[in-house]
């Protein structure tokens, strides 16, 4: 999401006539994709913390905004507003690094020095009320969008070349899941996914469920156990790692994405696989339900709740919805989620704060 | 065995095509002596062209391009199907026909039966383009392990491909120079896929198919590999027992040939495993190819000769000298193809193997790659042990006056090809930058940007695999060996690399796998049966020649007026003097060389 982000605040600084600069602590200039951001607006810091608080404060001296992307360059934000006490120092706030107690410079900074919090989710703005007192007006619910370049797809049939991959056919109901596997982030609701498709497999025979991501080898283990257990040997395919050109493809492959997490701050993927026209499942005890618009687009379940995620899924796999249906699906996620809606909700907040 | 080319374009007049996959043909001849052919579609501007190897039907049947009975599909195949009569089988049964006895068909029925589902059905060595008429697509399809290669040049609605670059430069195809290639040269030793000379000229990835649009001029690329249910096996006795099974059905399966065939035996682990391997079914008929030299420190004859007293055949042994190596060299720099420190050993071998009357033989590439054959396994532990250190410190190695610590300033870099670099790389980008009197900036861009890798976090056995595989073998080893084997109209098989020994590879355990006791453990022991021990309880060598010293000698090579800019210079007075590897030497030799 940094990358629309990135993208969005380019093209309002040159609208704008403003000079825009993005640092960024982990990354490194050759992770810059130059069709989101020109070089020249970009510094990557490689990890090095002090050179990017250095340079922070050197180029702040002089800035009017300044967003940071997490909580944890609270520090960063104290000196800005301690050196440049006129510059706004505006916060976004995205998920479980927000959902937790914070320590005292973060909450100092947050309570004398943010200006704006630019909160992904309403469910985390009521995070940063109820957890950590924000003040109501300072937070600013802007949902994610779907990322500009992303190759959108203009007719919705499902791809040869994969239907082959996983040895899949047009009878198969596909569910699909993608999302890091970490065993570090055990919150993502997959498991749950698994234990359903193993008491779904005898009423729909055709069931695959196609689990994708990056996996640790702790993790995949874990998972695959959890394969054996519930004996669904034969419904999962665990397909790794996906390449960014076969993103798009995969989500015209599946009839239906299912991410059943407790933690997501807004949950981009829910957003991008609507934009596939890919119906989706998500958890209702997290941001994710900003993403299905409250329910226009998708379905909110209680997590822990396995029943009624066997019903749901149930519910689409008897009512598939047709190659019309799934354009209108998109055309409708589109609406409230592509790059200008965000574009224009960004420019007026921060014209707001700097004429404030 | 083969070479092929062509051109599709809706906008190119049919006779200029025809020249220019004529050229290209004549370009690769030598790695398709036996035959030519072209064929030409007019109303669709497709133009194909084949050079022929002949190794499995021997006949004028096998004469390619060729085409189904219905003239559908139409294909120009480089490689070798080992499974095509498994495959012929089951196409009989769903009542295909064959005209000919050739692997080739096989291929165009598969796909008239099985659509793309085809490609991943084929087991073996392979480049081939494919066009559906009906569909008006073409295929450029390669083999899962990239022995094969495949390179195409993709712009302004038109697609050309051949299995060599230089025949898309010398038929005018694509000529301008990719402007970073001596950057990527200086730092890998040889160009990484999917990079070339020329700009926009690509290698086809392995394991992955090209579809061209015929109306739309575009193309997609996508992998054709099958997902299935990964087998785990951490049991032992049972890993041992599989690889006996799969690594002798993959050298059954690829002694398949009508041709004369033979085994690369250097009187390492592997070649040694795989010349007794194929001399169980062969016998008599095997022959070996074997390299010695007068350098004790780089003779294996005494290991050789404890194989080739337990096996029958004729047995070819070449001496090769300081004086060989001269007069070689300028024709081995010819047939590179694309610019490589490596791949001399290979031109020999494959030139004594031809001379000796061989079209095919078996390689041990890809044991070291699979089963912890080198230092990197070990040494890929000291990254993540580095990254716990401020980078600034590792900038220092910039300033070493040893030469081989100079590499250590890639820890300087966050990145996965710069952890790569660290372990096979040659120069430095400080050295690159001083060397082509370019900015340090522009040079670690062109290593490190825009590159889709796997998050490498463990720094285990594991990576240090992916590394060695994806990188070094696919880039340098692989590339080299076919491009050196077919400069001498020879095709060159690795058992090791059989897709389906690579996937039982991968699917052990990984403790198993790499056992630390001793490199490639688990291989030895599965065939402690067969292997001597003096050939595995030795002190591994590689299939290397005495080039620090045969390069020294060479009066080209370290001619230092020849090189420009003070660094090249100052770097070779010092190869002279035996302080830098001759590998960096033979770089600069080429770098120069296209100056």
């Amino acid at each position: 999401m940094t990358r629309t982000f990135a993208h969005s605040l380019f093209h309002i600084s040159k609208k704008e006539n403003w000079n825009f600069r993005l640092f960024s602590l982990y990354d490194t200039r050759y992770d810059l994709m130059s069709q989101y951001l020109p070089a020249k607006n970009y510094t990557g810091f490689n990890n090095n913390r002090l050179a990017l608080g250095l340079a922070s404060i050197k180029e702040a001296s002089k800035a009017d905004i300044v967003i940071l992307n997490h909580i944890n360059l609270s520090l960063i934000g104290i000196a800005i507003k301690l050196i440049n006490p006129k510059c706004k120092v505006l916060l976004i706030a995205h998920g479980i690094e927000v959902w937790r107690p914070l320590s005292f410079i973060k909450k100092t900074f947050l309570k004398r020095y943010c200006s704006k919090i630019i909160c992904v989710s309403n469910f985390t703005k009521k995070q940063m009320m109820i957890r950590h007192q924000a003040d109501p007006d300072k937070c600013i619910v802007l949902n994610n969008a779907v990322d500009p370049f992303i190759k959108l797809p203009d007719t919705f049939e499902k791809p040869e070349y994969l239907l082959n991959r996983y040895g899949l056919s047009s009878s198969n109901q596909i569910i699909f899941t993608l999302t890091r596997l970490a065993s570090s982030e055990q919150y993502k609701g997959y498991e749950q996914v698994i234990k359903a498709i193993g008491h779904l497999k005898q009423a729909f025979p055709h069931i695959k469920y196609i689990l994708s991501g990056q996996y640790d080898s702790t993790e995949e283990i874990r998972i695959r156990n959890l394969i054996d257990k519930y004996a669904v040997n034969n419904e999962v395919i665990l397909t790794g790692f996906l390449n960014d050109n076969e993103l798009t493809d995969h989500f015209l492959l599946a009839d239906l994405f299912v991410l059943p997490s407790k933690k997501e701050g807004f949950g981009i993927v829910f957003v991008e696989a609507l934009a596939c026209g890919l119906p989706v499942i998500c958890g209702n005890a997290d941001g994710s339900t900003d993403a299905i618009k409250d329910g226009r687009l998708g379905t909110s379940i209680n997590v822990d709740d396995l029943s009624e995620l066997q019903d749901t899924i149930i519910n689409y796999l008897n009512k598939p919805l047709t190659l019309e249906k799934r354009q209108n699906l998109q055309n409708e996620c589109l609406l409230y989620f592509d790059e200008r809606h965000y574009r224009e909700n960004l420019q007026k907040l921060l014209n707001d704060e700097q004429g404030a | 065995m083969c070479r092929i080319a062509g051109i599709i374009s809706n906008s190119s007049v049919e006779f200029d095509r025809n020249e220019k996959v004529k050229r290209m043909c004549q370009l690769l001849k030598h790695g398709g002596p036996d035959d030519e052919g072209i064929f030409n579609d007019t109303a669709a501007g497709v133009t194909f062209g084949h050079r022929r190897l002949s190794i499995i039907d021997l006949s004028p049947k096998g004469h390619q391009p060729m085409t189904d009975v219905q003239q559908k599909v139409w294909i120009t195949f480089n490689g070798e199907i080992y499974n095509y009569l498994e495959l012929k089988k089951q196409l009989f049964g769903l009542g295909a026909r064959f005209a000919s006895n050739t692997d080739t068909e096989v291929i165009l029925s598969a796909y008239i039966f099985w659509g793309i589902a085809a490609f991943s059905k084929l087991r073996g060595i392979f480049a081939f383009a494919l066009y559906d008429k009906e569909k008006s697509l073409t295929y450029l399809v390669r083999d899962s392990s990239g022995i094969k290669p495949l390179y195409y040049y993709a712009q302004n609605g038109q697609l050309c491909f051949a299995s060599e670059v230089k025949a898309l430069k010398e038929a005018g195809l694509a000529s301008e120079p990719d402007p970073d290639w001596q950057i990527r040269f200086l730092a890998y030793g040889h160009i990484p896929e999917p990079y070339t000379t020329l700009k926009n000229v690509r290698s086809l990835p392995k394991g992955e198919f090209l579809c061209w649009n015929h109306k739309k001029g575009t193309c997609n690329i996508h992998s054709y590999h099958i997902i299935r249910d990964k087998a785990y096996i951490d049991n032992l006795d049972q890993a041992k027992e599989a690889i006996k099974t799969t690594l002798g059905y993959a050298v059954n399966r690829q002694l398949i040939a009508d041709a004369p065939i033979g085994v690369f035996l250097s009187g390492g682990i592997d070649s040694s495993l795989i010349t007794l391997l194929a001399s169980r079914e062969k016998k008599a008929q095997l022959k070996t190819i074997s390299i010695y030299f007068n350098e004790k420190a780089y003779d294996e004859s005494m290991y050789q000769s404890l194989i080739l007293k337990q096996i029958d055949g004729e047995k070819f042994t070449h001496l090769v000298k300081q004086s060989d190596f001269e007069g070689f060299l300028p024709q081995i720099i010819d047939d590179m193809d694309l610019p490589t420190t490596d791949g001399i050993n290979s031109w020999c071998i494959s030139k004594f193997a031809h001379d000796d009357g061989l079209k095919a033989v078996l390689s041990g590439l890809g044991a070291d790659e699979l089963f912890g054959g080198y230092p990197s396994f070990n040494r890929i532990r000291y990254i993540k042990s580095a990254k716990k250190y401020p980078v600034s410190l590792f900038k220092l190695a910039n300033y070493s006056a040893f030469d081989a610590y100079k590499k250590i300033a890639f820890l300087t870099y966050n990145h996965p090809i710069a952890d790569y670099l660290f372990l096979r790389g040659l120069y430095s980008p400080a050295d690159i930058s001083q060397i082509l009197d370019a900015d340090i900036t522009e040079v670690e861009d062109v290593l490190f940007a825009n590159r889709q890798l796997p998050y490498i976090d463990n720094y285990n056995e594991q990576d240090a695999a992916w590394f060695e595989i994806n990188l070094y073998m696919q880039n340098q080893l692989l590339r080299d060996t076919d491009v050196m084997g077919m400069s001498h109209g020879l095709e060159v098989r690795v058992p090791f690399l059989d897709e389906d020994f690579v996937k039982l590879t991968e699917s052990i355990d990984s403790r198993i796998r790499f056992d630390k006791t001793r490199p490639k453990k688990l291989l030895i022991d599965s065939f402690t049966d067969i292997l001597p021990e003096q050939i595995w309880n030795r002190t591994k060598m590689g299939f290397t020649f005495p080039l620090q010293d045969w390069m020294r000698e060479n009066q080209e090579i370290t001619n230092d007026s020849l090189y420009r800019g003070r660094k090249s210079k100052n770097i070779i007075k010092a190869f002279k003097n035996n302080n830098v590897h001759w590998s960096k030497a033979f770089a600069l030799f080429q770098i120069q060389m296209h100056a």
